[in-house]
């Protein structure tokens, strides 16, 4: 008896945090109409937030230790490292619904396998380009699109990751979500830069950081 | 090899079963129009699909750019101040 009651009230809890849930991102959750404002919420502002700062703290970490190799060219790899990671955190944030969140996670670990791959065999040549050979793009159906269309397409497609052979209005889908989530990367990065500098700031001019005599 | 047939298989399919009209490309094409900054500026009527993709295009293009400035700042940043975990912890609530 207890045990039914209680796996009800877990059943409940579970089917009121989904409504929730679907309740935030608007209608069913898959409309085209929530897709950009799912990037203007709060809650993902905080969830892509915390993972940034986990993300570059990671970097700071491991740089460090790699740059001792290389002393002088320690700083542009660790911009770019800052880059890539706060692109994965916010890949992670997409939930994966998304091509060009899936291809950002994608690249990233294959990069991570090949270089695995190179140190085991003690850094001889083993370079694995597993980028596939560029065709050109199908034209899907629409023998309408004028070229000067098909161009811009194109252009388009090679900016946003993993949309190169995407057809127009899948295409179109993932920029739209794309810009909306670098929109929100651009104002998260702004937030976090901020903070960092007046933390800095106050501990470099109060010299012992946080805590300050009562 | 396989994904590329695949894809052609996929593409030729969806020409089959569904034929994307014109006006599917271009309300797919306000809907972005929509999403660039410019939008709130200029009426939105009659503006053409390849002025709107060239313009998505160049936003793009601005916000890598301006991640990439703000990944360069938070480098230096880094370099300057440690974060130890009790500081991070300070950072979070004041990002929320």
């Amino acid at each position: 008896m207890a045990s039914t009651s209680g796996s009800a009230a877990v059943e409940e809890r579970g089917r009121s945090e989904r409504k929730r849930k679907r309740g935030a991102t608007g209608e069913h959750g898959e409309g085209t109409e929530a897709e950009p404002y799912k990037w203007r919420t709060r809650r993902v502002h905080e969830i892509y937030s915390s993972k940034l700062l986990d993300a570059i703290r990671l970097v700071r970490s491991g740089s460090p230790s790699a740059s001792s190799s290389s002393a002088a060219a320690a700083s542009p790899p660790r911009s770019r490292a800052v880059r890539e990671a706060a692109d994965r955190a916010l890949a992670v944030s997409a939930r994966g619904r998304t091509r060009w969140s899936r291809a950002i996670l994608a690249s990233h670990r294959r990069r991570i396998q090949a270089a695995r791959r190179a140190r085991l065999r003690d850094r001889t040549s083993s370079s694995l380009s597993s980028r596939r050979p560029f065709s050109s793009s199908a034209s899907s159906g629409k023998g309408s699109k004028t070229p000067a269309l098909a161009r811009k397409a194109k252009v388009l497609g090679r900016l946003v990751p993993g949309c190169r052979k995407l057809p127009f209005p899948a295409l179109l889908a993932e920029a739209s979500d794309y810009i909306a989530a670098l929109e929100m990367q651009v104002r998260a990065m702004t937030a976090l830069a901020e903070v960092l500098s007046t933390v800095s700031a106050s501990s470099s001019g109060g010299g012992s950081g946080s805590s300050s005599p009562a | 090899m396989s994904s590329r047939s695949r894809s052609r298989a996929r593409a030729s399919a969806s020409a089959r079963s569904t034929m994307i009209t014109d006006e599917q490309i271009g309300d797919l094409v306000s809907k972005l129009q929509a999403l660039l900054p410019e939008a709130r500026l200029r009426t939105n009527d009659r503006v053409p699909s390849a002025k709107v993709l060239q313009e998505t295009c160049s936003y793009i293009r601005s916000l890598h750019r301006e991640v990439d400035d703000l990944s360069d700042r938070l480098t230096d940043l880094l370099a300057a101040a440690d974060v130890s975990t009790a500081q991070a912890a300070v950072i979070r609530s004041l990002l929320m």
